[in-house]
């Protein structure tokens, strides 16, 4: 194998580890608060949310790869598994917001309101009054949503780039999924250390730490890189 | 979410020493299962369930100080370091054997590779924890470290007793092409996350942790066992599992009792 089919995998696993993190800080992670729907976002923690977008968006982009007359190393070709991946974690993020909305407006009766703006940037509308008083906010008011979309998109692509970056190392599917699995978890739990528990989307105060987050993965990902070439050697 | 921050039960074993075991355990029952396939399952899925033992009993040791995140988080992110580390181990010795014509005795090095790369990466990305990112647990660079190798141990002990062997032309066809590693990333990570978080709180006991871990192991053990249709170790492994568990429910019924006639509870609470 030659210097330079080395050398784009390993840009690209080192760049998929550092938009997987980036991705984790837009999903709008309720965590416990949120299932009871005392703080805004969807019920559960980050790691569990970027992993479930993060996969789906990895099966979207290998089903595509697998496709008959699809060539990895085509450009055209290998942006569009990139956004069918982006695509796929979309619609799963997409989803799994829209039913619980539906459950936090019709089940347990509350208002969506953002707690860390006083008007949500994207619609205009008033946020603050809405607020029970105690709590941090309920459900997925728009800004979160549009926050998550993005989020998942960009979980989608850093999935995809694992995979197609495993792949055209020489790894059969079945050992680039694995180890493209092993990959995200391990950045979207750095980027939901950097987070610390909670948050709500770009508009959150918290948002401002993603560069810490991103760095941290990048070196992550570097060196992740550097094992995953060597061990193309031994295919 | 997570435990008051800093509370430590006593702790009934020194968490080094647990770790130790479990290292040397789990690299025998490689070698057994390499050794000796007619019992890999056997005596290679019992050995690899100590590496989930000690990778549990870190978990309980990290996770008390208040991660933020919950419990499974740092059971998945063990997990995501440990199927790098075990993967590329396999891979890179490969490499050495294949590309730069190392004699082929290098590939019984396996499992020395596999604990040397997962100390390396668990190790670095625990100070990225503690640097870029800001975790301020005393505990958390050594932890991460461990944790790392305990993931890393149990997959590929799983992996090896399923498939006989832990040399690439055995372990890539018979554990990681046909997709058994996926199994063994989430029930190894299900054994080493679920004991402290189903126990974590103020009248967590060391003892209980333990014994629920070594249950959970056994459980691992089990669904490895069935997977692998090895009908002697799935009736010894459910036998050892339902003797652990029922010890386990005794002990929590116990610690139970003892909190509920304790008179700092608040009488009427409810």
């Amino acid at each position: 194998m030659d210097f330079l089919s080395m050398l784009i995998p390993f840009v690209e696993i080192t760049l998929a580890g550092a938009i997987i993190n980036a991705s984790v800080h837009f999903v709008p992670v309720g965590g416990a608060p949120a299932a009871m729907a005392t703080s805004t976002g969807i019920g559960t923690g980050t790691t569990q949310l970027a992993a479930g977008a993060g996969f789906t968006g990895l099966m979207a982009a290998a089903t595509i790869a697998a496709q008959s007359g699809v060539n990895i190393f085509n450009p055209l070709h290998w942006a569009i598994i990139l956004l069918s991946g982006a695509v796929g974690s979309m619609i799963m993020l997409g989803l799994t917001m829209l039913m619980g909305q539906l459950i936090y407006v019709f089940g347990v009766g509350v208002v969506p309101a953002a707690d860390k703006c006083e008007r949500d940037p994207i619609t205009g509308d008033y946020q603050k009054p809405y607020i029970t008083p105690g709590t941090t906010g309920h459900g997925v008011p728009t800004v979160c949503f549009i926050s998550g979309l993005i989020g998942a998109a960009l979980g989608g692509i850093g999935g995809a780039l694992a995979y197609v970056a495993l792949i055209q190392l020489g790894f059969s599917p079945e050992i680039a999924g694995t180890i493209a699995v092993g990959f995200f978890f391990m950045n979207a739990v750095l980027a939901s250390y950097n987070i610390g528990g909670t948050i709500e989307g770009f508009h959150d105060p918290k948002f401002k730490k993603i560069p810490n987050g991103i760095i941290a993965s990048f070196v992550a990902s570097l060196l992740t890189g550097v094992i995953v070439v060597l061990m193309s050697l031994g295919i | 979410m997570s435990h008051a921050a800093g509370g430590h039960a006593a702790e009934l074993y020194p968490e080094n020493q647990i770790v130790a075991v479990g290292t040397l355990l789990a690299i025998l029952g490689m070698y057994i299962a390499q050794f000796f396939p007619q019992v890999s399952m056997l005596l290679g899925g019992l050995l690899a369930s100590a590496a989930t033992v000690a990778g549990a009993n870190t978990t309980r040791k990290v996770a008390a100080y208040g991660l933020g995140t919950g419990v499974p988080s740092i059971g998945m992110l063990s997990l995501g370091m440990g199927i790098i580390s075990s993967v590329s181990g396999i891979y890179l010795v490969n490499a050495l054997v294949k590309y730069f014509k190392v004699d082929a005795l290098v590939l019984y090095a396996i499992p020395i590779v596999v604990t040397v790369i997962a100390l390396i990466l668990g190790y670095i990305v625990g100070r990225l924890t503690v640097k870029p990112i800001g975790m301020k647990i005393p505990v958390m660079v050594e932890s991460m470290t461990k944790l790392s190798l305990m993931g890393a141990l149990s997959i590929l002990g799983f992996c090896a007793a399923y498939a006989g062997g832990f040399l690439p032309d055995i372990i890539i066809p018979g554990s990681i092409k046909n997709g058994v590693m996926a199994l063994a990333f989430i029930a190894a990570g299900m054994a080493i996350l679920h004991p402290f978080n189903a126990c974590l709180g103020p009248d967590e006991s060391h003892r209980r942790t333990l014994t629920l871990a070594v249950a959970c192991g056994f459980l691992t053990w089990f669904v490895f066992s069935v997977a692998k249709l090895d009908v002697i170790s799935t009736v010894v492994s459910l036998v050892l599992w339902a003797l652990v568990y029922r010890e386990f429910i005794k002990q929590s019924l116990k610690d139970a009792c003892a909190v509920y006639y304790t008179p700092e509870l608040p009488k009427r609470e409810m």
